[in-house]
């Protein structure tokens, strides 16, 4: 592999301090101020202050390795569907696999808290997953008849407003508590993530990155398109079904936990692969999970500081931050392809 | 003979059909063997690209197999089928943010492990293939920001560094400048002689096809319609047929395949390859090459003179010089330039000049920079630095040339170039013993005794060579000896003790004037002035100047070449030469005092003669709009009512017709026989009137705009205009009466004529100093 060794290094230890400064402000702010010190004593298990133990134990660490569990994971989601459709401006929430998520999590919430069962984070993850891949069904369907990425890219929004549809529908009939909830997840938010989920919600991100890594090369080689991987000895068929399936558990999972978080998906690849300036998996693959988490840890963090103690959906301030990115990305594609 | 190749093919197919959604083609069999280019040619939509892609199992086939190395390749591991095959395909892939060494790097991907980390071995790979292809300059760019030309040769390097027994290409010159596209075809070719890779490709172009193709399949109508070699495929009618042209007006697309004549001229070279059986085309000619210990050790003339004594001993004969360094270039038949010495070889051999016997000429344009003329066809200006870098991807043109003319010949007598021990200048050598190796020939090394050193001479070269290199010369010949040769026998002796070599002869000096084969010459040192005096302006950037070389057989006639304005003296005629440079050298003119020079001896009623460059210099004005020169436009010296617009179109034609209706001294020689060729840029035509012109009365243009006269001062685009019979020594004898002079001219005579004679004279004298049959048997020749 060939590429700038020191700027993929300086750009990894950049995120890496960002990521740690973004934690201790994380740390230290809310709608509760801890001073410095006492984070640290909290953290080392010294601290006699239940309340403020709990506090960072039980709700700010969780949410903020939730945030960057799943930023990393929403990233890489998007760096793996655009590697498969060969096109940036694709993402999860583009190609309406979080919406899809989304409609299969309202049904089974619905159908389930009515019914008097209480949904368990796993149910939730599958029954995402379920959703995910069924959009993403849809969306192969069509990209197996058009080779229109823009056709594709609109078919993936019209998939996001029919589940949206239909999740309205649902909505409609349920009880005034589900709705309430349903509104606050399908928001998107980070609050209220306990530990058992964060654990969860690792392995499985964990278990997805792993694959991912051990996919580079033939995802390396898949740059230069189907035929030519092909011909060098790509598998290209089982290379296609990973792909889909770990991007889209990759979302699902996103999506059961924090409900949709737009624009991370595909904003950070490409800001990412900007910085460090080669397309390589082996560097776009660590690095677009960890920008993940930087961007989407520092979304949080804005999302509940900015209006404090009122806290804006996560996917507000995703979407104001990182639209001018894809709007800025697109404009700048056209530029170079013309 | 079939059942024999059948156990070498590495691809072949079994009765295959293939198609998308319907059939297009069935009942295809095909036999591609390793090393061999198969060519698809047919229209836009035959089928070539759905076969090229079932061939590479893109598309599944609708019947029959396609087998590769005898496997049946639909059951084949993808990673074992890329170790054999690669692509080149048309579809125009963009990665971003990758290198085009990662790019080139993927084609490593079947050998590398399971995170793809290259190896020291996959690294050097890579390397070759980025040079091989040229891309090395472009290697750490990122492959979305370069050229669609060097795009594909980089493509081109991936599917080379897969390191496949077949490689498969789908138009890999669509698109493309010809440059890219030479590049493509070289690189294919080297891949395919050098590596014993099997190619089957798909090209619009037909002459390339043409040139470059084992087998033609062409493809049309539904069907397989012609297979064989190209000569057999090619053939006009068929051609035209399958390209639904029968009918049509074919002018614009120039002389092709499509036209009878052309396609006869290539098969008629091919020939000779085919009917001897595929295998032999590489070994087909026995050579000897010629090498001398310095520029002007007289390596042209031996060659020359060897040239001569095998077509005597009724041998068929070409010569071959990879590069020539030259400023005289000759325009073969074809319109293509090519170095004079090569054409005199050529004459020696009895045959006509191809360009193919000099496939490299450099014509040198200022001290660093060269124009580089590859194949006859000028590619550019190169730096020194850049033709030294740029040359090694000659080596397949120059293979070519030498395999298409080993095919014509028994024997080929190569010529290397200045020294085989620049030992500075070695690398990537194109011209001696690298030239050597590549066409396994035994080496003659010549020395110059006449100047001095000639132990050093070639000892000392011997002595710098490379072990492997020194076992290539198998002889030494000691050139221009002057005096007894009875009393260098010591020296004979102690050459062949001290150098381990034998001395193949001593060869007196003979005193013979052949064509010069670069201004490396001693004719500028003329100084003393004979009865009939000529003055040649020495331009900076004089070219052609063996155009004078006919006057300087008279004893009684000196031509001087001058370069400053006291050296004009009163000469009985000034001529301007060709100059590479008209601007360039009108300048160094004025800044030297020689136009002044010039515009009184002629308004004295001298005669003075333009030729080219010269003629050009003589008119009005000159203007460059393209900037093919210096882009201004500069007066001229005025003396012709003519101008001239610099293009960057070159004329290149052999010329034969008549001298206009000259008036002034001249003016008895209207009409006479001439020829000779053109090559210049630019065009000149009649200046309107200019008032400062005043003798418009005697002004005199050729019909056919290759020269102007008034007055005494003549002006032609014509080289070798005196070379004809009768006309240098019609002109000296006009001069001469109008100067109340009497010169005898009996001695000069046409190039051509003379020439016959002293090829004889030369070979005779050859013959009687060189040991021939020790030179038969170094060539492996059993005389009987």
């Amino acid at each position: 592999m060939i590429m700038d060794r020191k700027r993929v290094t300086i750009v990894f230890i950049l995120m890496l301090v960002c990521l740690v400064l973004l934690v201790w402000i994380n740390a230290v702010t809310g709608s509760v101020s801890i001073p410095p010190g006492d984070v640290i004593s909290v953290v080392l298990g010294r601290s006699s202050d239940e309340m403020w133990t709990n506090i960072i134990m039980n709700i700010r660490l969780p949410r903020m390795i939730a945030a960057i569990v799943l930023g990393g994971c929403l990233a890489l989601s998007g760096y793996l569907l655009q590697t498969f459709f060969d096109n940036p401006i694709v993402g999860p929430f583009v190609l309406g696999i979080s919406s899809g998520a989304k409609l299969t999590v309202a049904l089974t919430l619905i159908f389930l808290l009515s019914k008097g069962h209480n949904i368990g984070s796993f149910g939730m993850i599958v029954s995402a997953f379920a959703g995910a891949m069924m959009a993403m069904g849809f969306v192969l369907l069509i990209s197996s008849k058009t080779r229109s990425m823009s056709l594709l890219v609109i078919c993936g929004i019209m998939i996001g407003y029919i589940c949206s549809a239909i999740t309205d529908f649902v909505v409609t009939f349920a009880d005034d508590s589900n709705i309430v909830n349903l509104h606050n997840w399908s928001m998107g938010s980070l609050n209220g993530i306990n530990m058992t989920q964060v654990t969860i919600m690792s392995v499985l991100a964990l278990v997805c990155l792993a694959c991912a890594v051990c996919m580079s090369k033939p995802i390396s080689a898949y740059r230069l398109g189907q035929a030519y991987a092909a011909s060098m000895g790509v598998n290209i068929r089982l290379l296609k079904v990973m792909l889909i399936v770990i991007s889209s558990l990759l979302a699902a999972s996103v999506t059961a936990f924090a409900g949709p978080i737009s624009f991370v998906g595909i904003a950070v690849p490409h800001l990412v692969g900007n910085t460090v300036r080669t397309s390589s998996p082996a560097v776009m693959i660590p690095s677009c999970f960890l920008g993940g988490a930087v961007v989407t840890l520092m979304c949080d963090c804005i999302s509940r500081s900015i209006f404090a103690p009122t806290e804006v959906s996560i996917s507000s301030v995703t979407a104001v931050l990182l639209v001018p990115v894809v709007i800025r990305m697109m404009l700048g594609r056209r530029k170079n392809a013309d | 003979m079939r059942t024999d190749m059948q156990q070498d093919r590495i691809l072949h197919t079994d009765d295959l059909t293939i198609g998308y959604d319907s059939d297009l083609i069935s009942g295809i069999g095909l036999d591609v063997m390793p090393g061999r280019i198969v060519t698809l040619i047919g229209p836009n939509g035959s089928g070539k690209s759905t076969l090229l892609k079932t061939l590479t199992g893109q598309l599944e086939a609708h019947g029959g197999c396609v087998y590769l190395d005898g496997r049946d390749m639909s059951g084949m591991n993808a990673l074992d089928k890329a170790q054999n095959m690669s692509i080149l395909m048309t579809s125009s892939v963009r990665p971003r943010m990758m290198t085009c060494r990662e790019v080139v790097a993927m084609g490593r991907y079947p050998y590398t492990g399971r995170f793809g980390k290259l190896k020291e071995s996959d690294e050097k790979a890579v390397d070759h293939a980025l040079d091989l292809t040229g891309s090395r300059e472009v290697a750490d760019r990122f492959f979305d920001r370069i050229s669609d030309g060097q795009r594909q040769r980089v493509m081109l390097a991936r599917a080379i560094c897969q390191q496949p027994r077949v490689l498969i290409l789908d138009e890999p010159t669509s698109y493309l400048d010809i440059r890219y596209r030479l590049d493509i075809l070289n690189t294919i070719r080297t891949i395919a002689n050098r590596d014993n890779v099997a190619v089957v490709m798909s090209l619009h172009e037909l002459e390339p096809a043409m040139r470059i193709s084992d087998t033609v399949i062409a493809v049309g109508e539904g069907r397989i319609l012609r297979t064989g070699t190209p000569q057999e495929v090619f053939e006009e009618s068929f051609i035209r047929r399958l390209y639904g042209i029968e009918d049509r007006d074919i002018s614009l697309l120039g002389p092709g395949p499509w036209m009878e004549k052309a396609a006869d001229i290539e098969a008629g070279i091919e020939t000779g390859n085919v009917t001897d059986g595929p295998d032999t085309h590489r070994t087909g000619a026995k050579a000897i090459m010629i090498q001398g210990t310095m520029s002007g050790a007289g390596k042209s003339m031996i060659a020359a003179g060897l040239c001569r004594i095998f077509t005597q001993d009724g041998y068929s004969v070409a010569p071959f010089k990879s590069q020539n360094m030259a400023l005289n270039s000759y325009v073969t038949g074809e319109g293509l330039e090519m170095g004079r010495a090569q054409v005199m070889q050529a004459r020696c051999c009895k045959r006509e000049p191809l360009v193919c016997m000099n496939p490299v000429l450099l014509k040198p344009t200022d001290d660093q920079g060269s124009q580089v003329i590859v194949n006859g066809i000028p590619l550019g200006n190169m730096r020194a630095a850049e033709y030294f870098r740029y040359k090694q991807q000659l080596i397949p043109e120059i293979m070519a040339a030498y395999e298409k003319l080993s095919g014509m010949a028994d024997i080929i007598v190569i010529e290397g170039a200045g020294s085989p021990a620049e030992i500075n200048l070695k690398k990537n050598d194109i011209v001696n013993m690298g030239l050597a190796r590549m066409t396994d020939a035994p080496v003659l090394l010549v020395g110059d005794i006449d100047r001095g050193g000639v132990f050093a001479q070639l000892i000392g070269t011997l002595d710098l060579l490379e072990p492997d290199e020194r076992a290539r010369v198998k002889g030494l010949i000691v050139n221009k000896f002057r005096g007894d040769i009875g009393l260098f026998e010591d020296g004979v002796r102690i050459l062949e003790e001290k150098g381990h070599k034998p001395v193949t002869g001593v060869v007196p000096y003979l005193d013979i004037r052949l064509e010069d084969e670069d201004s490396l010459s001693d004719r500028f040192s003329v100084r003393g002035k004979k009865a009939f005096d000529i003055c040649v302006i020495r331009f900076p950037r004089i070219s052609n100047f063996t155009d004078m070389d006919v006057f300087g057989q008279a004893p009684d006639i000196s031509v001087r070449y001058v370069d400053e304005p006291d050296g004009v003296g009163d000469p009985d005629v000034i001529i301007l030469p060709g100059t590479k440079n008209t601007g360039g050298d009108l300048e160094w003119m004025r800044q030297q005092g020689l136009d002044d020079a010039v515009i009184s001896y002629a308004r004295a009623g001298g005669v003075v003669i333009g030729i080219c460059g010269g003629y050009q210099m003589l008119g009005m004005r000159i203007s460059d709009p393209e900037g093919v020169e210096s882009g201004v436009t500069s007066p001229g010296l005025g003396l012709l009512p003519v101008e001239t617009v610099m293009a960057r179109e070159k004329t290149r034609t052999l010329y034969t017709g008549h001298i206009p209706a000259w008036k002034g001294v001249l003016e008895d020689m209207s009409g006479m026989q001439v020829t000779g060729y053109e090559i210049h840029n630019g065009i000149t035509t009649p200046a309107g009137t200019d008032p400062n012109y005043t003798d418009a009365e005697a002004c005199v243009y050729a019909p056919d705009g290759t020269g102007c006269s008034s007055g005494n001062v003549y002006g032609t685009y014509i080289h070798g205009i005196f070379d004809e019979e009768g006309v240098a020594p019609r002109l000296v004898s006009l001069i001469a009466a109008h100067k109340g002079k009497d010169i005898d001219v009996s001695l000069m005579r046409g190039h051509f004529d003379e020439s016959e004679a002293m090829y004889d004279k030369l070979a005779a004298h050859l013959r009687e100093c060189l040991d021939m049959d020790a030179i038969y048997e170094m060539m492996g020749i059993v005389r009987s």
